[in-house]
């Protein structure tokens, strides 16, 4: 077979040009805007994915991390009688109000209270045992390597949360969060700094099970009992979810991303579309002249798609190369950036769509190529 | 009877016209393109249409090629009748019968002429081997085995045309229709044309239509048609020896 598509496509490249540049900064936008989504709301939902529990027992309707409410203490007891259940530890969540050494004025905080000892499962994958020891230490706390201006410390300085002196004992990187800032510290720190008389318990129990794939059915064994006044569980993978969820739909950043992606694909499939069309025109005679010997017109159609199959195909990989030196360049910048495999599908789909679409509006041009018109 | 019915596909013309009209309408404006026009051609000839510009030479061959509906009248083509075909089957009948060559010489600018010969056989159902063979022996016999790599943009105006006299011919057709093939080109470069057609219907036993305005052509034609206000004025056979001895350069 004479490969027509391929050969008018390298021959004529420049006329293919403007197409290949619009469906690979199609692609590229929506890359980047799901890394960065992903990248940005991940971080909801460190606090589960960056620790080792995999059962979370906190207040009924919580909808992310951020606003659990104290359940009772006594829940404890009740989940360590579970035969499935290793361990279970308090974590405890306040909202502080930082004031740093320098001149920043107030900055809110998010104060994460965990168990420090060594097989403690908070931050057990975010927080390097060193650092973690060093929690034990009254009011000790660790913050995050990217918010240091921010808080206007460094490592060894004292501030004050909620009025209460703590001391930065160590510097942690991966702990950014979203509308505040993570600040670490053991339970026993988190307590003193917390000035709500109300808050009696901790904000959530979290479990470690002997068997992690039964996290599911513990979860809802614990959540029957009534007996300690209200709580629910979630596997730590629900939790997440919900956790990310409420972030990208309650806060319109999930329609955001809809909204731009169907933007970029307007605009993507206008361009590339046109640039076919012009090119189909540019060639009309010679198909004309093909369908005068027979060829027959769904052969032509298909030259037209495969053109627009290329078009998408490079112009995709050059936003796949430029892609991922960004994000690499972000990464290296401390900017969250995360791309999923169901992100990245999303993104070759979206680019191949607007491909295949363009390609059948061009299709239609081929309606001009009638032999007929070239006996004149 | 079976043996007078094969007597008379015998000597059924390659293409026969009977009654046929075309009117185009432009805006209020009918403008009868042909009139009742009746016409028979015999395989193995080139038949020259002559006439002015606008009398409906165009007309003429795009009907009589498949290409265009007529208003009354019927076109039998190789024995069928062309307006009982739909879309589909004319596409396939064109596919196996015919070739054509345009004024315009229609050449993908990306292809070689090797390949501008070979892409229509790719539909025809040839073996690789067979289109390729083809494509070859085509362009030998138009004098172009030498620049078969070569793309439209690197070759003359009297080449090119050869490429697509070539593409046609490659397909081996029974009917082969030209279109003012000369009138792009040169003096020099119009009698090579018109000697290859006339010598593919001689060698090839191929029913070959020319439609040209150019009245050099009529003395290399074994039958002259003139043709005014959509109707054939005359009908005759030049005395004169086409000038079939003339080596094509290559
Ligand atoms: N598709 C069309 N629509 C309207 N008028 C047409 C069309 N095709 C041809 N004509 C008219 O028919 C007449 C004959 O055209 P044509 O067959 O191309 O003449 P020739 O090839 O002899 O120069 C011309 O007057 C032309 O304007
Ligand atoms: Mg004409």
């Amino acid at each position: 077979m004479v490969a027509l598509a391929r050969k008018t496509l390298i021959y004529e490249w420049r006329r293919f040009l403007p197409a290949m540049l619009a469906v690979g900064f199609a692609g590229l936008l929506q890359l980047l805007q799901i890394a960065l989504v992903l990248g940005i709301f991940g971080s909801t939902s460190l606090y589960i994915t960056g620790s080792s529990a995999d059962i979370w027992i906190g207040y009924p309707g919580t909808q992310s991390v951020g606003s659990g409410r104290t359940i009772d203490a006594d829940v404890e007891s009740h989940v360590l009688m579970d035969p499935a259940v290793q361990r279970v530890e308090p974590y405890i969540w306040v909202d502080g109000d930082w004031r740093g050494p320098a001149e920043t004025g107030g900055v809110s905080v998010f104060v994460s209270g965990i168990d420090p000892s060594a097989d403690g499962l908070m931050f057990s994958k975010a927080l390097p045992a060193d650092l973690r020891a060093r929690l034990a230490e009254p009011d000790a706390v660790v913050v995050d390597r990217s918010v240091l201006d921010q808080l206007g410390v460094s490592i060894g300085e004292t501030a004050t949360i909620n009025g209460h002196q703590v001391r930065v004992v160590g510097i942690s990187s991966g702990l950014r969060a979203l509308g505040g800032v993570n600040v670490l510290c053991s339970l026993d720190t988190a307590r003193r700094l917390d000035d709500d008389p109300a808050d009696a318990g901790p904000t959530y129990l979290v479990a470690k099970l002997r068997d992690p794939g039964q996290a599911d059915a513990v979860a809802a064994r614990l959540r029957g009992d009534t007996a300690f006044g209200p709580y629910t569980t979630w596997s730590a993978k629900d939790f997440a979810k919900i956790s990310v969820r409420y972030w990208l739909f309650d806060t319109g950043a999930g329609a955001g991303v809809l909204f731009l992606a169907g933007i970029v694909f307007l605009v993507g499939a206008v361009i590339t579309s046109q640039t076919l069309i012009a090119a189909v025109n540019g060639s009309v005679r010679e198909y004309a002249t093909l369908n005068a010997l027979g060829v027959g017109v769904g052969a032509l159609r298909k030259v037209v798609l495969e053109q627009a199959f290329w078009v998408g195909a490079l112009g995709l990989l050059g936003a796949g190369l430029l892609g991922l030196v960004l994000m690499l360049l972000a990464r290296s910048q401390d900017v969250p950036v995360v791309l999923t495999v169901p992100a990245a599908v999303a993104c070759i789909l979206l680019v191949m769509g607007l491909a295949a679409v363009s390609g059948l509006a061009a299709m239609r041009a081929l309606r001009r190529a009638d032999p007929a018109t070239l006996l004149r | 009877m079976p043996t007078a019915t094969a007597a008379a596909q015998i000597h059924a013309p390659a293409l026969l016209a009977e009654g046929i009209s075309k009117a185009f309408m432009s805006g209020d404006q009918r403008t009868q393109v042909l009139d009742g026009l009746t016409l028979s051609l015999d395989a193995g000839e080139l038949t020259l249409i002559s006439g002015p510009s606008g009398c409906g030479k165009s007309t003429l061959l795009a009907i009589l090629s498949g290409l265009q509906k007529v208003d009354s009248g019927r076109v039998q083509a190789l024995g069928s009748e062309l307006g009982q075909l739909d879309l589909r089957a004319l596409e396939r009948f064109r596919l196996q019968h015919t070739g054509f060559v345009f004024q315009g010489f229609n050449l993908f600018p990306a292809l070689s002429a090797f390949e501008q010969v070979e892409l229509p056989l790719n539909h025809m159902g040839l073996s690789r081997n067979e289109a390729r063979r083809r494509a070859q022996q085509s362009l030998e016999e138009v004098g172009l085995a030498h620049r078969m790599r070569l793309r439209p943009s690197e070759l003359s105006g009297g080449e090119k045309q050869r490429v697509a006299i070539a593409r046609a011919l490659a397909k081996e057709p029974e009917l082969l229709f030209a279109d003012e093939p000369t009138s792009a080109l040169d003096a020099a470069n119009g009698q090579m044309i018109i000697d290859i057609l006339h010598r593919i219907a001689r060698t090839h036993g191929t029913t070959v239509l020319c439609v040209s305005h150019d009245p050099r052509l009529v003395v290399h034609a074994d039958r002259v048609l003139a043709m005014e206000d959509g109707r054939i004025l005359s009908d005759r056979r030049p005395a004169a020896p086409a000038a079939s001895d003339q080596e094509i350069p290559s």
